[in-house]
């Protein structure tokens, strides 16, 4: 019951959305069903050079919000010692630890991992992933760039992509060594690469096939499927954390089982 | 004096960056001179349509950052209702300690234009993106020919729709909270608040917003500035988090009232 109970303490702090009003816009130019509706079945669109168009408002499958192992067996992710202290410590103590509690922006590959949409924009030598939450963004530059030699230590670390087929893969590093992987709280240093393929399979789904790799953490790299679906005639609204954060005010109740 | 020490102020308190490692990135495609430096005056980049493209990574030119009214015309003044200029007599009198930035809010419209940080301009089909380093946040302005909305929930940024208008980009944003201010100096708005930005790219290097506040609340009438950005080529957006390492409230309450 406690990983219900986080989420939906998760669910209430983390979002000033549910009262507000959701906005209802036509998407122009999507595939459409003869009475009207999106029809998400429709083969995925392809930008002028042929490779698929990525772009849209996405949104994770709900089965994997919030905890990036739930697809896996039980007891597979390859901790050392000290990260599965730290992890389970996290979950016995409801992520009081959280850096986004303080509304810090939730990093790679969390931000894709969170019950909120967010909008991928292709342009020319970059991809861009707008977000609802915290109403943050991530550049990942597709221009043939290496990654810099000597990269700042940040959330959503650097990435680079270049499509192999019809697959856009990101390699990502740079990052800080205390991003969470997840709302779970599964750890990660500043060793952490993290690869990610997106493969559009029609026009309403696509998958995102996440390895992480961070010898600091894990003792060997894993993988995981982040299943996405697209969310036609809505559009992201205004998430500002610091607005009205009622994380701690939820949490040690949480916490007084 | 004060205005100065006020900027030095905000400087601080929304600075997460100084003493990080700026970005050296070619950018990709500009104009250069023959010495490989960027040709700043070179003419304005369209697109295949013609229209000018604004596209880039843009920063309020040096001077004209956190006072709009710096980019007033000559002769003009604010045109304040009483109760908005007491407010903002109030808000430079306490160095700003009402500001909602200080907690990490985002500036909104048009204040995250004219604050010393740079943000870059993207054009898609439908809608242009706007990526501020400051608070690592992000405005759509659509341009696919919807109207603003009739009932929209009241944001920081508003809501945007934009179009051309011979070669410059109209941006109307309307949709706003009650508590937003204009600039870092804390001109007042009102959820009555109607934006109007013209962007106007004079050359390669440089580019005008001419921005109109229409905020019958506020004002007593319409008033206009314009802000110019000097394109920034060869570096790179940082990642400011905000809340990371926050100091306003360290500063604030060190300063003197008494001026």
């Amino acid at each position: 019951m406690q990983s219900v109970r986080i989420a939906f303490a998760l669910a209430c702090v983390m979002t000033t959305a549910p009262a507000a009003q959701w906005l209802k816009q036509p998407t122009p130019g999507i595939p459409r069903t003869a009475d009207g509706k999106p029809n998400l079945s429709a083969p995925a669109p392809r930008t002028a050079d042929g490779t698929p168009d990525l772009s849209g408002l996405w949104r994770p499958a709900a089965m994997l919000i919030g905890n990036i192992a739930a697809n896996l067996p039980p007891n597979s992710i390859p901790y050392q010692p000290w990260a599965e202290k730290l992890y389970k410590e996290r979950r016995a103590n409801d992520g009081r630890d959280d850096p986004t509690a303080n509304c810090i922006v939730g990093g790679v590959p969390r931000s894709d991992l969170v019950p909120y949409p967010f909008k991928i924009l292709q342009v020319p030598g970059m991809v861009v992933i707008l977000y609802e939450a915290v109403h943050s963004y991530r550049q990942i530059f597709a221009d043939g760039r290496p990654f810099p030699a000597d990269m700042n230590p940040t959330w959503f670390g650097y990435s680079v992509g270049k499509w192999e087929k019809d697959a856009f893969v990101v390699e990502t590093k740079g990052f800080n060594d205390k991003g969470w992987l997840d709302n779970f709280g599964n750890p990660a240093t500043d060793k952490l690469r993290v690869v990610e393929r997106f493969v559009r399979k029609d026009f309403g789904h696509m998958d995102v096939h996440i390895t992480i790799d961070d010898p600091g953490a894990y003792t060997r790299p894993w993988d995981v499927t982040l299943p996405l679906a697209l969310a036609p005639d809505t559009e992201l609204l205004e998430y500002i954390c610091n607005e009205n954060n009622k994380y701690f005010e939820i949490i040690p109740k949480a916490g007084a089982k | 004096m004060k205005t100065i020490r006020f900027i030095v102020v905000v400087v601080f308190a929304l600075s997460t960056v100084a003493s990080a490692q700026w970005l050296k990135h070619p950018t990709a495609g500009i104009p250069r001179t023959p010495d490989g430096k960027p040709d700043l005056t070179a003419p304005a980049p369209r697109q295949p349509n013609g229209k000018p493209v604004i596209a880039g990574l843009w920063r309020p030119a040096p001077g004209i950052v956190g006072d709009m009214t710096r980019g007033i015309k000559s002769g003009e003044i604010v045109p304040f209702q009483p109760w908005a200029e007491a407010l903002f007599k109030q808000r430079r009198a306490n160095d700003s300690r009402d500001d909602p930035t200080a907690r990490c809010v985002v500036g909104g419209v048009p204040r995250s234009d004219f604050v010393g940080y740079p943000f870059k301009i993207l054009e898609t089909p439908g809608m242009v993106t706007i990526l501020y380093e400051a608070v690592h946040a992000y405005r759509q302005i659509f341009t696919d020919g919807r109207t603003l909305p009739v009932d929209p929930n009241p944001a920081w940024f508003g809501y945007s729709v934009g179009r051309w208008d011979g070669d410059v980009f109209v941006v109307e944003s309307s949709g706003f909270n009650d508590d937003v201010w204009l600039d870092n100096a804390g001109r007042p708005a009102t959820g009555a608040l109607r934006v109007t930005e013209r962007f106007v790219r004079k050359n390669f290097g440089q580019m005008d917003i001419e921005v109109t506040i229409d905020d019958p609340k506020t004002y007593t009438r319409p008033w206009s500035v314009t802000q110019q950005l000097a394109f920034q080529p060869d570096t790179e957006l940082l990642e400011y988090i905000c809340n990371e390492n926050n100091k306003y409230f360290e500063i604030i309450p060190k300063l003197p009232t008494d001026r």
